[in-house]
C-alpha cells in the first residue's frame, strides 16, 4: 500500500460538516447548553474551539485559557485570545498556579524535581477545572485530543484526554493541521509546534522523537493492516523505529480504555456489557 | 398486479432504544406516503429500534408477527398502504436467539419477514455477537407485483440479490444502517444490483447519528438500467418519491440480457470455490 503524504488526505469539507453534526448532536440529545473546553493556544484546541463554534454557535462555546507560571508563554496566550476573537466564543481565564502550589504543599510525596508527574498533575487539574465549569454550567467537556497522541500514549491518563467527546480523535495531528487550515485556525498556530504544556519548552516531537509527518504515516500504516516490514521499506526507514511506534502504540492500551475489573460473572462492566453511549 | 405505482423512501433518523419515538416517526411518514399518493413506503434497518442498540437488543426484540407489527400493520390498514420497516426479531423457537429482520405489511395486514442472510462482525460492526442469520431469500406476491428483500450488507454477496430476481422480484428493496465510511461502496453496489438483475432497486438508509456513527443517507429508487431515478439528501433526513413502473424492465431485459445468460454451471464451480476458501 501508498504511504505517501497524500494518503492523508481528506475531503475536509466534508469532514468539517460530519465533526460540527456529531458535536451539535451530542449536545442536543444530552440536552447540554453548550461545550466547554481548555484553550491552550495550540491547533488541537484551536480546531475544537473553530468546530464547536460552528457547529454551536460561539456564545455557547466556553473556552478556559488555564496556564499556569512555568509553562505560561505570552505568545499561546494571544493565540488563545486570538480564537476567542476569531469565533467569537466565550471566554474564562484562570491561573491555576496557586491550586497547584496548594496540591504540592499537601501532597507529603510531592517532589518538586519529579518533572513527569508534577506535569501530569498540570494537566489533571486543567481537567478538574473543565468539568467543574461544566458542571456547574450545563456544558460538556469538549477534549481535543488527537490521534497520533492518542494512539502513542502521548497524553495524561484522566487528564489532558478527559472529556465527555473528543471529536477530532480520528484524525492525525498532520490531518488536523489540514483541518484548522480549512475552519479558518490563523497560520501562527497551525504551524507552532506542538507541547503539551506539562513543563517549560517541552516539544511534543522532541519528546516522541519522530516528526508527525513520519509518526502519522507509520501509524496509518498499522491503521490499515500493514505490517512493521511494509511499512519501513515503504517509507525507506528502519524496521525498528515502526516497531518501536508499534510497542509504544500497544503498550498505551491501558491509557485508552478505562475499567478493568476480573471477571467474576456473566456479564461485567468495562468488558462485556455492551451498552449505548450516546445520553438517553 | 399494479405495473405502476408510487414508492416512498422515508429515511428517517431513530432514537436508540426508543421504540414509542420511532413507531411515532414512523406513523407521520405513513400518512405523509399516504398523501403523497404512494402505495409502498419503506424505512431503513432496525428503524424500529434504531441500530446502535447493543444489549439491549435482548429486550427490544420481539417476534414477528407481535406487538409492533401489530402496531404496523393498524397503520398500514388505515392508510391502506404497503410498509417495509427493519427491527431485531425474536425467535418463536428459542427466544435468546435473535433475527436482523426486515417486515413487510399491506392494506390486509402482515405480509412476510425476511432475516438478514450476512450479517457484518468487523469493524464497528457486532452483528454476529447477537444475531442468528436467515438461510431464505424472501420474494412476497402482493398487489405491488413481487417484493424481493435484502438488508444492508447482504448487498456486497451479489446472489442474494440474484436469488430474489430468480424467485421473480421485479422491485427489490434494500433497507439499511449504512455508516459514511461506506458510501462510496454502496453508491457502486445500489447501481451494480439493479443493472445485473435488470430490476428495480430501492435502496433505503438510515439518517443521523447514533454513538458518533453517522449514518449517510443518499437513499435511492434506481432503475432497471441503473439510473438514480430519485435520490435522499446525503446524511440528513428525508423523504423522496417516485413512480416505478414495471413496463421499463422488459425493454432493458432485451438490450441488457443479464438473466438470460445466466450460466447455471459456474454456480456450481462457485460453490466448489467458496467451499475450497
Amino acid at each position: 500500500m501508498n504511504l505517501s503524504a497524500d494518503v492523508l488526505d481528506l475531503d475536509w469539507a466534508e469532514v468539517d460538516q460530519r465533526l460540527c453534526r456529531f458535536i451539535k448532536d451530542y449536545i442536543d440529545r444530552a440536552r447540554a447548553d453548550g461545550v466547554v473546553l481548555g484553550l491552550s493556544g495550540g491547533v488541537d484546541s484551536s480546531t475544537i474551539a473553530a468546530l464547536s463554534a460552528r457547529a454551536l454557535g460561539g456564545r455557547n462555546v466556553l473556552g478556559l485559557t488555564l496556564f499556569e507560571k512555568e509553562t505560561r508563554k505570552s505568545e499561546d496566550v494571544s493565540h488563545a485570545e486570538l480564537i476567542v476573537k476569531k469565533f467569537g466564543l466565550k471566554s474564562e481565564a484562570i491561573d491555576i498556579t496557586s491550586a497547584l502550589e496548594a496540591f504540592n504543599r499537601s501532597a507529603p510525596l510531592f517532589d518538586s524535581e519529579d518533572k513527569l508527574n508534577n506535569g501530569n498533575v498540570k494537566a489533571r487539574m486543567r481537567m478538574v477545572y473543565a468539568y467543574y465549569y461544566a458542571n456547574r454550567l450545563g456544558l460538556i467537556v469538549c477534549g481535543s485530543s488527537d490521534k497520533s497522541e492518542t494512539m502513542m500514549g502521548y497524553f495524561t491518563k484522566w487528564g489532558d484526554v478527559a472529556a465527555d467527546i473528543s471529536p477530532i480523535m480520528d484524525l492525525y495531528k498532520t490531518q488536523v493541521r489540514s483541518l484548522a487550515r480549512y475552519v479558518g485556525v490563523p497560520e501562527a498556530i497551525v504551524e507552532k509546534p506542538s507541547s503539551p504544556a506539562l513543563w517549560p519548552n517541552q516539544f511534543a516531537e522532541e519528546e516522541l522523537g519522530i516528526r508527525y509527518e513520519q509518526l502519522d504515516l507509520i501509524l496509518f500504516g498499522f491503521e490499515r493492516f500493514m505490517k512493521p516490514e511494509e511499512i519501513a521499506a515503504r517509507l525507506n526507514i528502519k524496521k525498528s523505529l515502526v516497531e518501536a511506534v508499534k510497542h509504544r502504540w500497544l503498550s498505551a492500551e491501558h491509557k485508552r480504555r478505562m475499567l478493568l475489573t476480573a471477571k467474576l460473572e456473566y456479564r461485567t462492566v468495562g468488558a462485556d456489557f455492551r451498552l449505548q453511549r450516546s445520553p438517553l | 398486479m399494479k405495473e405502476q405505482f408510487k414508492i416512498a423512501l422515508a429515511q428517517i433518523s431513530c432514537r436508540q432504544g426508543n421504540k414509542t419515538e420511532n413507531i411515532a416517526k414512523i406513523s407521520k411518514n405513513i400518512s405523509k406516503a399516504k398523501k403523497q399518493g404512494a402505495e409502498l413506503v419503506v424505512f431503513p434497518e432496525m428503524s424500529l429500534t434504531g441500530y446502535v442498540i447493543k444489549d439491549e437488543v435482548y429486550d427490544l426484540a420481539e417476534r414477528i408477527p407481535g406487538p409492533s407489527t401489530k402496531i404496523i400493520e393498524n397503520l398500514a390498514k388505515k392508510n391502506d398502504i404497503h410498509v417495509i420497516f427493519g427491527m431485531p426479531e425474536t425467535n418463536p423457537q428459542t427466544e435468546a436467539t435473535l433475527h436482523n429482520s426486515a417486515v413487510l405489511v399491506g392494506p390486509d395486514g402482515y405480509i412476510g419477514k425476511y432475516r438478514k442472510m450476512y450479517l457484518p462482525t468487523h469493524s464497528i460492526f457486532e452483528e454476529k455477537r447477537y444475531f442468528r442469520p436467515g438461510y431464505e431469500a424472501a420474494v412476497f406476491d402482493t398487489e405491488l407485483g413481487k417484493l424481493g428483500f435484502i438488508i444492508c450488507y447482504d448487498i456486497y454477496f451479489p446472489e442474494v440479490t440474484r436469488l430474489t430476481r430468480l424467485k421473480g422480484a421485479k422491485l427489490i428493496v434494500c433497507i439499511s444502517a449504512s455508516p459514511g465510511v461506506r458510501r462510496a461502496y454502496f453508491e457502486i453496489l445500489t447501481l451494480a444490483r439493479a443493472i445485473e438483475n435488470t430490476a428495480y432497486f430501492a435502496y433505503v438508509n438510515l439518517a443521523g447519528v447514533e454513538d458518533g456513527l453517522q449514518f449517510w443517507g443518499g437513499s435511492r429508487l434506481v432503475g432497471p438500467s441503473g439510473r438514480v431515478l430519485v435520490q435522499a439528501k446525503y446524511d440528513v433526513e428525508d423523504f423522496v418519491t417516485h413512480e416505478v413502473d414495471y413496463s421499463d424492465i422488459r425493454p432493458i431485459e432485451a438490450f441488457l440480457p443479464t438473466l438470460r445468460d445466466l450460466r447455471p454451471e459456474l454456480f456450481d464451480q462457485l460453490k466448489h470455490g467458496a467451499e475450497q476458501l
